[in-house]
């Protein structure tokens, strides 16, 4: 390989004539592939109250309570500030009761703004 | 001449994370370097013992952004040895698939970051344009751009489908067209090359003694690599070659990286149009039976271990890391003596150093009587209160280091 | 009623506000040029496409804490930023624009004005010395040393280069150099040599890429600036984007052809030419790497010394045979 002087330089002025390859977030927004990995969303009818996503989670972020004392029925509070969006709860779970959705833009002013409750 | 001492870091523009060299210079020729690790010591290894086998899959991942697959696969194959689970070969496929995606995009970064060291933002800003072709991929095939969450026990998370196979060879082109332009332009372009010929040198036998690894070794002429010596995954049907360079120095570490490039698509076009049918995974138990294991795997940087201790509950007993770029210091030491100021984030750059990925513990030995002991952090805070009050406030005209 | 015509070239045009208003758009393009060669916007939000970003830089930094090292000389640390925008703004005023009359000599134009021009584009070098002298950090030290290094390279192609025009037009005044050129415009080429060792010259003398040794961020954290923060480092950027123009413009005016026609004219083409030079340094910005000190005085003394000498003697043949 020989020395070139400037070897870059032609490269460089043809880029002065195209566009740049900067997405302008947020007022140009690319869209989240199909399988993005977003917030977990909890269906609270089929949830059998096993608790293995309790287990299973890293982040401790699934608190799942019993809210009938005679049937089988439960509400999910999701703190959303430690998940990991990891969706080992979407794997664990015998009944298919978790989905990610593919929301992103989570940012709030305060910790328990994050907290999400299913019913 | 006079001799004085300067520190690198912790805080300076040139490391991307806290680490302390303390450098003895004499003009702008290094005497000698002093290197302090533990401005990043998070204590992951003390956690995974109290998070079950589920739960660390994702703290190993953490340990790293750039090269968290390596340590999550190098976890997994360990705990799947322990458990006596045979992974279906399309999930192997589809694990080894996203090594090498990784691998990709970590020698693009290295690239940038090289040039970025020696002043060069232009060619900084081109590969880390190129490097964003494989983040898409990667948030196509696992969905998220860094913590893939793809390993768990027994095989991979998610499928690859024809629509993405597709997509990955469509990208593998226009990678392959800018990684030979790199390799033409970038180390022919003068200034640059004036700056990392000769810089850094480590003679092959020093390499070997300090037991250097990666394309820190490999760039001076020693042809180790763990897919090879101890294939894992898939690697023993794959063929490939093992990239070595003659010159010892930075310019040699940039051709083996750019070599490796260019073997890894060609791994990448061999296991997507080899890819054979099946399932991805086996179901795994969830207590592992007491046993030891040694897991060994090839990350961008060099050799990554991993030793795993189980005592048949479904917690890790102990989970010991050991991070290529720790094996790699005392080799960068080496090559700091006799270099010049100028030189010193070049030489830090070229081995890559992903510090966090080596703040681990590490137990001393006193050298007098072989005797080790643990302090607990309580008594560290006396000891350091201790100190502070015996050497009494600094003063005036006293020089660093005090 | 005749004072006012001096007051106003010093304070409005060509001097301190226009100065100011100037540098900072000079400023922009440059960050504009080398951030569309590297294929990304550049200053984009503040005002209409970024133009505001540089003033927006300075009054942040005016705003900021100052602070001064504790062993640092107080009296020089302060006073250096200062001393070092007023040598610079001065050699702006011996920039023919406007205001002149070819046949008197008066206090903005004298035979013998590129010679001064020279020397106060060469004193921020000094200056920067001693700012990391007495900043007391190490790095600084090593960044003034390097500063001074660096000089020893650049200043003596530059000069060179700087006489060859000089040479053909018989004159050590700006103007007349320039008015030799406006009569002649046939004899610019010859001078294309020098003019390409004095836009290197200048990269070096402006410390940027390749030549920006002193303040090598990644390798000595700020050079001879480290210390500086607060409203004296915002004189201190002031200083570079001034002497950017001011440099710029006295290449312009010697090796371009100068600034002909009056108040208008003169300023269209003294925005066009220094524009030019301008794209030409951040071309040069974009596509190399920084060099180690050694290797810039072994380029300068080895290549640019001799291209000196070398212009200089195709002046005096071509003088010759002209006359």
């Amino acid at each position: 390989m020989s020395i070139k002087v400037a070897a870059f330089l032609p490269e460089m002025l043809r880029h002065l004539f195209k566009k740049p390859a900067t997405v302008r977030y947020p007022f140009e927004k690319t869209p989240p592939p199909k399988d993005f990995r977003g917030t977990p969303v909890f269906t609270a009818s089929k949830c059998i109250g096993c608790m293995i996503c309790v287990n299973d989670c890293p982040a401790e972020a699934i608190d799942i309570i019993r809210i009938s004392e005679t049937e089988k029925k439960f509400k999910m509070i999701l703190h959303n500030d430690r998940c990991i969006h990891c969706a080992q709860c979407v794997d664990s779970c015998p009944t298919k009761t978790y989905h990610m959705n593919t929301e992103f833009e989570l940012a709030a002013f305060s910790r328990h703004d994050l907290k999400i409750e299913y019913k | 001449m006079e001799v004085f001492k300067i520190p690198i870091g912790p805080q300076h523009p040139a490391l991307h994370e806290p680490i302390s060299l303390r450098m003895t210079l004499e003009g702008e020729i290094i005497k000698d370097a002093d290197l302090r690790l533990g401005y990043n010591h998070r204590g992951v290894e003390k956690l995974a013992e109290s998070k079950t086998y589920i739960q660390n899959l994702y703290l190993t991942e953490r340990i790293c952004g750039i090269c968290s697959f390596s340590h999550s696969t190098c976890y997994t194959q360990g705990v799947e040895k322990l458990m006596e689970l045979q992974v279906p070969k399309r999930g192997l496929y589809v694990r080894t698939l996203v090594c090498e995606l990784e691998r990709v995009h970590s020698h693009l970064l290295w690239l940038g970051v090289a040039g970025q060291e020696a002043g060069f933002e232009s060619f900084f800003m081109y590969t880390w344009r190129d490097r964003e072709v494989v983040m898409d991929i990667l948030e196509i095939i696992s969905g998220n751009r860094v913590h893939y969450a793809m390993n768990t026990m027994g095989g991979v998370r998610r499928d690859i489908d024809e629509q993405q196979k597709k997509k990955i060879l469509d990208s593998l082109d226009l990678l392959r067209k800018r990684t030979e332009y790199y390799l033409n332009i970038g180390a022919s372009e003068p200034t640059f090359v004036a700056r990392i010929t000769g810089v850094g040198k480590l003679p092959r036998q020093q390499a070997i003694d300090l037991c250097a690894v990666g394309p820190t070794l490999r760039a001076s002429g020693v042809a180790m690599d763990v897919r090879k010596d101890d294939p894992y995954a898939v690697y023993d049907e794959v063929p490939f070659d093992v990239c070595t360079a003659d010159s010892c120095d930075v310019l040699g570490r940039v051709v083996v990286r750019v070599k490796e490039l260019l073997q890894s698509y060609k791994i990448i076009e061999f296991l997507l149009k080899n890819l054979p049918e099946g399932p991805v995974k086996v179901k795994a138990p969830r207590k592992v039976k007491e046993g030891e294991v040694f897991s060994r795997y090839e990350a961008p940087r060099g050799e990554n271990v991993h030793y795993i201790k189980s005592n048949g509950t479904d917690k890790p007993e102990r989970l010991k890391v050991r991070a290529p770029t720790l094996a790699n210091y005392p080799a960068t030491i080496a090559m700091l003596k006799n270099g010049f100021i100028a030189d010193i984030p070049l030489i830090f750059a070229a081995i890559d150093p992903c510090i966090c990925c080596a703040e681990r513990l590490v137990q001393l030995d006193d050298s007098r009587n072989g005797s080790s002991r643990l302090v607990r952090f309580s008594e560290l805070r006396r000891l350091a209160i201790d100190r502070h009050k015996k050497t009494g406030k600094i003063k005036k005209d006293s020089a660093w280091p005090f | 009623m005749a004072i006012l015509k001096p007051i106003l070239y010093i304070v409005v045009y060509p001097g301190l506000i226009f100065l100011l208003i100037y540098a900072t758009f000079c400023e922009w393009v440059d960050r504009k040029l080398y951030a569309r060669m590297q294929n990304r916007y550049g200053p984009l939000h503040t005002g209409r496409a970024g133009i505001l970003q540089p003033v927006a830089d300075i009054i942040k930094l005016l705003a900021k804490e100052d602070i001064v090292p504790e062993k640092a000389d107080k009296g020089w640390f302060s006073a250096l930023p200062v001393f070092a925008l007023a040598v610079v703004a001065t050699a702006a005023l011996y920039l023919p624009v406007w205001h002149y009359d070819a046949t008197k000599i008066s206090f903005n134009s004298f035979p013998g004005d590129l010679i001064v021009v020279a020397y106060l584009l060469s004193l921020p070098t000094l200056i920067f010395f001693l700012a990391g002298w007495h900043s007391t950090n190490f790095f600084s030290t090593i960044g003034g040393v390097r500063v001074l290094t660096m000089l020893f390279g650049y200043e003596v192609p530059l000069f060179l280069a700087l006489l060859s025009p000089a040479i053909l037009a018989d004159s050590w005044r700006i103007l007349d150099i320039a008015q030799f050129f406006q009569a002649n415009p046939l004899l610019l080429p010859a001078n294309t040599i020098g003019f390409f060792i004095a836009v290197i010259a200048l990269q070096a003398k402006l410390e940027r890429v390749p030549f920006d040794i002193p303040h090598a961020e990644t390798e000595i954290v700020g050079g001879a600036l480290t210390e500086y923060s607060g409203k004296k480092l915002a004189f201190f950027r002031l200083l570079t984007d001034i002497e950017m123009v001011v440099g710029s413009g006295l290449i312009a005016a010697v090796f371009l052809g100068g600034f002909p026609g009056g108040l208008w004219w003169g300023l269209f083409h003294f925005v066009w030419k220094t524009l030019l030079i301008i794209f030409l340094l951040a071309a040069m910005r974009a596509a190399m790497s920084r060099i180690r000190i050694d290797q810039m005085i072994n380029f300068s003394w080895r290549y640019l010394a001799p291209l000196g000498v070398l212009q200089i003697l195709i002046a005096i043949v071509l003088k010759g045979t002209l006359k």
